[in-house]
């Protein structure tokens, strides 16, 4: 009892005599979520600073009389002279495994109306990337689920791939797709016991989107199954800019902390153009020179910086981003996108008219690249996909010639039905991302000729057939595709053996 | 407007420095200062003398620790204050004392855009603040 009361006696006197010093200004303007502030001589770069009731601002401009923040919150009670206070701390966001299944705004607040998160740690929001030293070549895969991806335009783990198109050509589709697959592989991996298996956890930041989008994703990821394994960090189109700015560099710390603690992460910044719009208005508010289509010159430091973030370390876990870019009219020459297609590792890119011609994910195959390349595939892929992009490539290429006329030779006929198949046989619909083990084996069919004698329009259809045939019945078999993750002579004579067993039956 | 306000701010930050003798706002440049721009009336006037006034009263701040108490307090510990003050920011403060009931209880000092805060009221709102 003595001691209770000796503690509180103690605590008593440390409040008593300690004097807080604390460095103010006083608000000289506000503006369009920005505030230039008098004083605050102590502040620092990027410094949190706090506002009268309750709002919080983040020192940007730092000028020889006055300071510029921006403000996160309710500005609606801030007037000229009230007063502001540095706190000595950069801006944080709460991190750990409490996100994952939850919707917090770019603060890392919950928006989700699932009570408050009881996270332990904090990770700052703005952070050196790491450096040459700590970092380790991309190698191990990262499964999108998409045939047309996983086959030709590989993702590894720590991997910047930028998925680029109009809008309505199925960008957002793509990267869900690949969260509710992460969280599927999970779900295998951990229920299989093995202690190698390492999960993939997913961000999902939302940039300036409508609310009514992103209540859409959240609802195919719950009905997936994959929002345990996922945060969203949502800044809607109704945030202010500051919070639309601040969303990706948020999400990029909770990622880190799954890096930094040995695990991976994937992450969705959806998408970047409205970062950059976002910047360009908190820019131009704060009065920073403007430069070409007047977005501010260190944009490309905005998006450079955000991204080498993500990152494979040596001896700790990897952070694998998915920046998305919308382009108008399929312009990718267009400022914000080459400078994306510039930093990342490789691109997706969307073309509108396969989308419209029914060829869904609408990969354009030509001008979509992985720089990675087959370093971060399975050997079983390689050995069954490794020819399909050059042979999808001349068939395009062939496509367009034998339009002009009819006269064609045997090979190239051959070709051009061949190209046909792999085409329909790459589409697939929204939110049912394939195992990568399902997907060797329709590959291999592929390979094997086993497409060859259906009617091409069937070929969707047989495919379809050939997935559910492998998953019901040959379960066993995909399994040991999976652990082995090559082909091996006998697993060649298994699938061989289950392709023809399917052929009959398909028929039939 | 903005240029203009610009360029207002520029000659204030100019006729400040002239203003400093020794590190200290000199009055008698003050009154030369303001003795010009009635003189010679500069674009702006208005703008470029709240400029001025903003400049010279931040720097003067810096001079001076205003010593907000609830209670009494002694010449001795204002005394003791300036003393303090002046070792820390390594310039002569002068320490002024303030009444405010509002404290209940300490002292709040300011100097520049610095403040102390050792009164029962600031302990209370961190209290608050923390809960």
């Amino acid at each position: 009892m003595s001691t209770v009361l000796e503690q509180i006696e103690q605590q008593i006197a440390k409040l008593s005599n300690k004097a807080v010093k604390k460095n103010t200004g006083n608000i000289r303007t506000v503006a369009d979520g920005v505030a230039k502030i008098d004083g605050l001589s102590d502040v620092m770069y990027n410094e949190m600073v706090q506002f009268p009731g309750g709002a919080i601002g983040i020192a940007l401009n730092l000028e020889a009389d006055e300071v510029g923040c921006v403000i996160l919150g309710d500005i609606s009670q801030l007037k000229e002279g009230d007063e502001v206070t540095t706190t000595g701390k950069l801006l944080s966001v709460p991190v750990g495994k409490e996100l994952l299944g939850r919707t917090v705004d770019a603060l890392g607040n919950p928006v989700d109306g699932k009570g408050p998160i009881e996270s332990k740690e904090s990770y700052p929001v703005e952070k050196i990337a790491p450096g040459i030293i700590v970092r380790k070549s991309v190698s191990q895969p990262l499964f999108t689920g998409i045939m047309a991806i996983d086959s030709m335009i590989p993702i590894g783990r720590g991997q910047r791939e930028l998925i680029i198109g109009d809008r309505g050509t199925g960008k957002t589709t793509i990267t869900i797709d690949t969260i509710i697959n992460q969280a599927k592989i999970n779900k295998v991996g951990l229920a299989s016991g093995d202690a190698k298996f390492r999960p993939v956890y997913s961000i999902y930041v939302a940039v300036g989107q409508k609310n009514s989008n992103i209540v859409r994703t959240i609802s195919a990821l719950e009905a997936a199954g994959a929002l345990e394994f996922t945060i969203i960090v949502a800044a809607p189109a109704a945030d202010n800019p500051a919070n639309q700015y601040l969303a990706p560099y948020s999400g990029a710390a909770m990622g880190e902390w799954f890096m930094e603690n040995g695990m991976d992460a994937l992450i969705v910044y959806d998408d970047l153009s409205k970062h950059a719009v976002a910047y360009r208005q908190i820019s131009l508010i704060l009065k920073r020179p403007s430069g070409r289509e007047a977005y501010p010159g260190d944009v490309f430091y905005l998006h450079s910086r955000l991204l080498e973030r993500a990152a494979r370390l040596d001896g700790k876990g990897s952070l694998t981003a998915l920046p998305i870019i919308e382009t108008l009219a399929g312009d990718v020459s267009a400022y914000i996108p080459t400078n994306v297609i510039s930093i990342t590792d490789g691109q997706i890119f969307l073309e509108t008219d396969l989308f419209n011609q029914g060829i869904r994910p609408a990969v354009s195959v030509g001008l979509s690249v992985s720089r990675v390349g087959s370093s971060a595939q399975i050997k079983a892929t390689k050995q069954v996909g490794g020819k399909l992009k050059g042979e999808l490539a001349q068939f395009r290429e062939l496509a367009a010639f034998a339009q002009f006329g009819s006269d064609l030779d045997a090979k190239t006929k051959a070709q051009l039905e061949r190209g046909g198949r792999i085409v329909e046989l790459f589409k697939q619909p929204a939110f049912s991302p394939l195992p990568i083990e399902v997907q060797v084996s329709i590959l291999f069919a592929m390979q094997k000729g086993f497409f060859d004698p259906i009617d091409i329009k069937k070929i969707v259809d047989a495919a379809s057939s050939l997935k559910s045939f492998f998953t019901t019945r040959k379960d066993a078999l995909l399994t040991e595709i999976r652990t082995k993750a090559a082909l091996d002579k006998d697993l060649e004579a298994k699938l061989q053996a289950a392709c023809e067993e399917w052929k009959s039956s398909f028929a039939a | 407007m903005a240029a203009q306000a610009k360029i207002a701010q520029q000659f204030a930050r100019q006729l400040f420095t002239l203003s400093v003798v020794d590190g200290a706002v000199s009055a008698e440049r003050v009154a030369g200062v303001l003795d010009y721009v009635e003189k010679h009336r500069p674009a702006n006037p208005v703008l470029l003398l709240k400029a001025y006034y903003r400049l010279v009263a931040t720097e003067l701040a810096k001079g001076e620790a205003l010593v907000e108490h609830a209670g009494s307090i002694d010449d001795g510990t204002l005394a003791a204050i300036a003393a303090a003050m002046s070792r820390k920011y390594g310039r002569p403060v002068v320490a002024t004392a303030k009444p405010n009931a509002a404290l209940l209880a300490g002292l709040r000092v300011h100097v520049g855009d610095d403040i102390y805060e050792a009164s029962l009221a600031g302990q209370l709102a961190a209290l608050a603040s923390s809960v």
